[in-house]
């Protein structure tokens, strides 16, 4: 009966979680600012920073998703701070 | 006969005067006729050159060309972009390496490591995400030992929710699941009791929910709660009594694991993290000629602490794992726990990075602790070598010679890529 109750109880979560719209969230416009500020106060808790440059534009959005998942980051951080770097990367790049 | 040869010699010299003047007149003729050539070259080089700049500041000015370059230039941006995110799948290579090198009190120095670990992404969109590490470690007879350190996939359900599946890093405390790279941990070595079969937990095989929370009061906070298979309890192949806290795809007949972790970033630059976890670990035990599995109470607690600021790191964390009695074994339970804190300094403009760390590692058959010193040179963010010296001391009376007490001296050379 323990074990039943604790299956529906994660049952019941990922369903209610599954009501949010996915695609709506993936549309909102990133915040470079925030991604910036994001950035600063989370990357160099664990690890030394990568500079901008270190990874390509497609490799850092890989990167990115992974650290969504070891950071804790929400997705709409996780987004900010892709673009933060892929601006930051396209403006070193562009000199 | 005098005036013969004054007549001779006058007539030679007259001679060789007029015919040098005729070479003379030659010569001028041939310069000439250069010179002039020179002028009609350079005459018609100034006439080409200054076509050729009328041309250049032509198409300079004119705006047709400006406009016509621009708009291939936006046609070429807009190319790259839709290269790149028309896409939706993707993979990446990522990982780690390092090269290990010990002196250590009564024993020869040695190249003592060589490790590899790729990690392998693959996205789906922003709905999924796979990562896979395998860790290939060369052993000491020169085989090779692979493990595979996770493999989960993680379905994006919204912006605070993630639906991880398959082996994941311990979620208790922070070393295992994020500081345990070489190129992210900052000594050669790991603290006591927080590798395998140590008082942290390593792995899990099952599901989990994790993801960071909206924004309370402007603090910052993630979670994670799992479920997952147990571990098991018992003696190792070396004769130590341990818990296996990896992942593992059998459930042996007793209860999953419950467990979880929540942490806060009050500041920037700060985490702070409580996690737990409750179930029961299997014990295999010979009864006559039959072997089964027991179930022993199993709970486990950590908890950690990060501070970064102006070029200061400070880290610390407590684990414990707690196995209870079963009166059908005859092994007792007790607890495993470690701790450890670690302060470093980066000087960015020398590259260097001094660290200090102290540990302590007890389980109801050991009891040790350790000073680690170390200097690192970072020769980028991400390749950097490691030199330190360990101080190590088995606090238990009747094991003082044992070999943990042996001091050592570690480099390293470990990058990220």
């Amino acid at each position: 009966m323990k074990n039943i109750m604790k299956s529906f109880t994660v049952v019941g979560f990922v369903l209610l979680s599954l009501s949010t719209n996915v695609a709506a969230s993936e549309e909102k416009k990133a915040d470079s600012v925030n991604g910036a500020q994001v950035w600063a106060d989370t990357c160099m808790r664990c690890h030394n920073l990568r500079a901008p440059g270190d990874l390509s534009k497609r490799a850092w959005k890989y990167s990115m998703n992974h650290m969504r998942v070891r950071a804790g980051l929400t997705g709409e951080e996780t987004r900010n701070v892709l673009a933060f770097i892929l601006e930051s990367k396209t403006a070193k790049d562009a000199k | 006969m005098k005036r013969f040869v004054i007549g001779i010699t006058l007539s030679s010299v007259i001679a060789s005067t007029l015919l040098g003047a005729q070479n003379d007149t030659i010569e001028v003729k041939q310069l000439r006729q250069e010179v002039n050539e020179l002028k009609q070259m350079m005459l018609k080089l100034n006439k080409s050159n200054k076509e050729s700049t009328d041309y250049t500041e032509k198409d300079a000015v004119d705006p047709f060309y400006k406009s016509e370059i621009s708009e291939l230039k936006n046609t070429v941006d807009e190319m790259k972009r839709d290269l790149e995110s028309n896409s939706k799948s993707g993979f990446q290579l990522a990982g780690y390496a390092s090269f290990d090198w010990t002196d250590a009190q009564g024993a020869d120095n040695e190249f003592s490591g060589v490790k590899f670990a790729p990690i392998f992404h693959y996205q789906y969109g922003q709905i999924f995400q796979f990562e896979g590490e395998l860790e290939f470690t060369v052993q000491e007879d020169g085989s090779t030992e692979t493990e595979l350190e996770y493999a989960a996939g993680t379905l994006f359900i919204n912006d605070y929710m993630g639906l991880q599946m398959g082996k994941f890093l311990s979620p208790l405390g922070q070393y295992v699941q994020n500081l345990h790279p070489s190129w992210i941990n900052k000594l050669p070595s790991n603290p006591l009791g927080f590798g395998h079969d140590g008082a942290a937990p390593t792995s899990n095989v099952g599901i989990a929910l994790r993801g960071g929370l909206p924004k309370v009061a402007d603090i910052r906070s993630n979670y994670t709660v799992f479920v997952s298979n147990a571990p098991t309890y018992g003696i190792a192949d070396d004769g130590d009594v341990v818990i296996d806290a990896s992942g593992k795809t059998t459930a042996s007949d007793v209860s999953k694991t419950w467990g979880g972790r929540f942490a806060v970033n009050p500041v920037s630059g700060m985490e702070i993290g409580i996690s737990g976890a409750i179930g029961e670990a299997a014990e295999e035990i010979t009864v006559g000629a039959d072997t089964l599995n027991i179930a022993r109470d199993y709970d486990a607690y950590g908890f950690d602490a990060m501070y970064n600021i102006n070029g200061f790191d400070f880290k610390g964390e407590y684990i414990e794992q707690n196995i209870g009695e079963n009166s059908d074994s005859a092994l007792e339970g007790g607890k495993w726990r470690t701790w450890y804190a670690q302060a470093s300094y980066q000087f960015t403009s020398l590259k260097i990075e001094p660290v200090l760390r102290y540990s302590d590692y007890h389980n109801p058959e050991q009891e040790k602790n350790q000073w680690a010193v170390g200097i690192n040179y970072l020769f980028a963010n991400n390749v950097i070598a490691k030199l330190a010296y360990e101080y190590n001391t088995d606090e238990d009376e009747d094991a003082v010679s044992s070999s943990a007490n042996d001091n050592r001296v570690l480099a390293q050379f470990a990058f990220g890529f």
